[in-house]
C-alpha cells in the first residue's frame, strides 16, 4: 500500500527557488544511486548523512554534557555508563520513526500533528516545544559563556561569537552547505574522547560496568534527578521535530530510509561515545571525593586541571562551547521549522533571505532572545540549567504518543507503519518516561519517601 | 488571498530548471504540493483519553517543576 498523495498529478507545476536547490542536491543522490559496489554506497551515505548525526550530536548540548559531567563526578564509573548507552539505543528507535515519517509524507512533524489531529492538539505540542526549546537555548548560551569564560573571554564577547557562528552558517541560504558546516562543528563534540584518555581510565572497571551495570547507585532523589537528566540528555521533543523537518528539507524519499537509519545509528554511536567519554573524564573527581554539586562548565574544567593539566582542561571547556553552539544552531532551527510549518510560511534552509523572512526571523529572534537573557546580570540562571533536562523528559511522553500515532497511521504511512517490536518498545519508553516523571514529582513533593523505601 | 511571502516564492523558472526539478524530486516534494493538507484524522475514545491524560500529566508536572525551582530559590 502506497501512502496517500495530497496532490493531483494533473495540476500545473509551479517551481520555486527551494525546489531548484533541493533538486540539485537530489540529482547527486540519484547519480550515486545509479552506481554499484562499496564506493557508490559510501558516496550515497556521505550524501544522505546529516539529520541523524546532527540531531544526536546536537542533543549532546550544554546541559547534556553538564549532566554527564555531573554523573561522572558524583557516581564515577558504574551503572550510568551502560545506562547512558541504553538511552542512546532508545533514541535510535524513536528517531528512526521520524526518518520514516519525513520520507513517506514529505511533511514536518508540527505540520503533520496540526493536519492529522487539528489545531487544538497541535498548539499543545507546539507550546511544549516552544517552552522547552527556549529554556534549552538559554542553557546553550550559558554553556558557551561558561566555556569561553574559562579562557578569560567576557560574557558579551562569548555570546557574540556564538551568534556570529550561528548566523554565518545561516548566511549560506543552502541546506546542504548549512548541514556540512554544522556537521563539521558537531564533530568537535568528540573532543571529550581525548580528554577522557588523558585521565587514564581504568578500562577493566569500564568493561565491568558495561557488562554488569555495577556498582549500582543508591536509590534516592539525587540519583533520580541524575537519571532524569541523563534521559533528558538523549531524548527530547525538539529532536523529533528537528529530524523530521530536516529529513524533509534535505529531500529524503522512501528509497533513502535505509541510509536515514544508518545516519541515525552513526549519530547515536558518535554521541554516546562523547557522552561516555565525558563521564570518564569527570570520574576522577568522584575518585578524589571532590564535591561537584553545583559545578558549571568552567568549574568542571578548573576542577579537572590538577588531573589532566591546563591543556586537557582547555579541551574540556572548548567541548562545552562546541556543545552549546551546535545545539543553539539545531534547536533554533527546529523552532523556525515548526513555526513555518504551522503558520504555512516558507520554511527551508534553501530559502534566500527575501523569501524566507519569517523562517529566518523566528530563528534569529529565538537565538537572540535566549542570548540576551544570559547577559542580564543577576538572573538565577542556575535553576534553568537544573530543570531543563527534567522539563524535556516530562514533555516527552505526549510528544512520543503523537509520534506513535502518526507512524502507525496507514493513511499517511502505507506499508511503512511501525513493526510490532518498535510499537512495543515505544510504548515501553512512554511508560518508563511517565513513571520517571511521576517518581520525580513524588521526590519533590514528599522527599522523605525514598528514605522509607530504602534510599538515603 | 495569497500572502506576499508565498507569492514571492513562486518565480519564473527556465525549462531547464523545471526539467531538473521534475526529474529529481517526487511530485509530493514540490513546495506547491506540500501546501495541500492531509485530511483530519478521527480520534477514537481511547486515543482521546490517552492524549488528555498525558496533557493533564504535563501540566501537573510543570507545577511540580515550578515548585522545585521555588524551593531551590529559597
Amino acid at each position: 500500500m502506497k501512502p496517500v498523495s495530497t496532490q493531483p498529478e494533473t495540476e500545473a507545476v509551479l517551481i520555486t527557488h527551494e525546489d531548484i536547490d533541493r533538486a540539485h542536491d537530489r540529482l547527486r543522490v540519484l547519480s550515486a544511486r545509479g552506481g554499484r559496489g562499496f564506493f557508490s554506497n559510501a558516496r550515497l551515505l556521505w550524501l544522505l548523512i546529516g539529520p541523524g548525526v546532527l540531531v544526536m550530536l546536537g542533543e549532546n548540548d550544554g546541559p547534556s554534557m553538564l549532566s554527564y559531567a555531573a554523573t561522572g563526578a558524583k557516581f564515577g564509573i558504574g551503572f550510568f555508563i551502560p545506562f547512558v548507552i541504553l538511552t542512546f539505543c532508545m533514541a535510535i528507535v524513536v528517531q528512526e520513526m521520524t526518518v520514516r515519517l519525513g520520507a513517506a509524507t514529505h511533511r514536518g512533524h508540527a505540520e503533520l500533528i496540526f493536519e492529522r489531529f487539528g489545531p487544538f492538539w497541535g498548539w499543545f505540542s507546539l507550546i511544549d516545544l516552544g517552552i522547552g526549546n527556549f529554556l534549552t537555548l538559554i542553557t546553550e548560551f550559558i554553556a558557551v559563556r561558561a566555556g569561553l569564560g574559562y579562557f578569560g573571554i567576557s560574557p558579551w564577547l562569548a555570546i557574540l561569537i556564538a551568534l556570529a557562528i550561528l548566523y554565518a552558517a545561516l548566511m549560506t541560504h543552502r541546506y546542504w552547505t548549512w548541514e556540512r558546516i554544522t556537521l563539521t562543528a558537531a564533530l568537535f563534540n568528540l573532543i571529550f574522547i581525548p580528554v577522557a584518555l588523558m585521565t587514564h581510565p581504568h578500562w577493566h572497571a569500564v568493561a565491568r560496568s558495561i557488562i554488569t551495570a555495577k556498582p549500582l547507585p543508591l536509590f534516592n532523589s539525587e540519583t533520580l534527578l541524575i537519571l532524569l537528566a541523563d534521559i533528558g540528555a538523549t531524548v527530547t521533543p525538539w529532536m523529533l521535530f528537528f529530524q523530521q523537518s530536516a529529513t524533509v528539507d534535505k529531500g529524503l524519499t522512501i528509497k533513502d530510509i535505509r541510509f536515514g537509519r544508518a545516519d541515525t545509528v552513526i549519530g547515536a554511536a558518535l554521541a554516546s561515545a562523547a557522552a561516555v567519554a565525558t563521564i570518564l573524564a569527570t570520574a576522577p573527581l568522584f575518585a578524589h571525593q571532590m564535591s561537584a554539586g553545583n559545578f558549571e562548565a568552567a568549574q568542571f574544567a578548573q576542577a579537572l586541571e590538577p588531573v589532566i593539566g591546563r591543556f586537557g582542561a582547555s579541551l574540556f571547556a572548548l567541548g562545552m562551547v562546541e556543545a552549546g553552539i551546535v545545539a543553539a544552531i539545531t534547536i533554533s532551527t527546529s523552532s523556525a521549522y515548526a513555526f513555518g510549518e504551522v503558520a504555512h510560511k516558507p520554511h527551508s534552509l534553501n530559502l534566500p533571505i527575501g523569501q524566507g523572512k519569517s523562517f529566518y526571523g523566528v530563528l534569529t529572534l529565538c537565538a537572540a532572545a535566549a542570548a540576551a537573557i544570559v547577559l542580564i546580570p543577576g538572573l538565577p540562571l542556575v535553576y534553568v540549567v537544573l530543570i531543563v533536562n527534567v522539563v524535556a523528559v516530562l514533555a516527552m511522553p505526549p510528544a512520543l504518543v503523537f509520534l506513535y500515532m502518526l507512524v502507525n497511521d496507514k493513511e499517511i504511512m502505507g506499508n511503512l507503519v511501525s513493526p510490532l517490536w518498535a510499537n512495543v518498545f515505544s510504548t515501553g519508553v512512554v511508560l518508563l518516561l511517565t513513571a520517571a516523571g511521576v517518581l520525580f514529582g513524588i521526590s519533590v513533593i514528599a522527599p522523605n519517601v525514598f528514605a522509607i523505601i530504602g534510599g538515603k | 488571498m495569497r500572502d506576499r511571502e508565498s507569492s514571492a516564492v513562486e518565480q519564473e523558472s527556465s525549462d531547464y530548471e523545471k526539467s531538473v526539478v521534475l526529474s529529481a524530486l517526487e511530485h509530493d516534494q514540490l513546495v506547491k504540493a506540500r501546501k495541500r493538507f492531509f485530511p483530519r484524522r478521527q480520534l477514537k475514545g481511547a486515543e482521546f483519553g490517552i492524549l488528555w491524560a498525558l496533557r493533564i500529566y504535563v501540566i501537573l508536572m510543570m507545577f511540580v517543576v515550578a515548585y522545585q525551582v521555588w524551593i531551590a530559590a529559597r
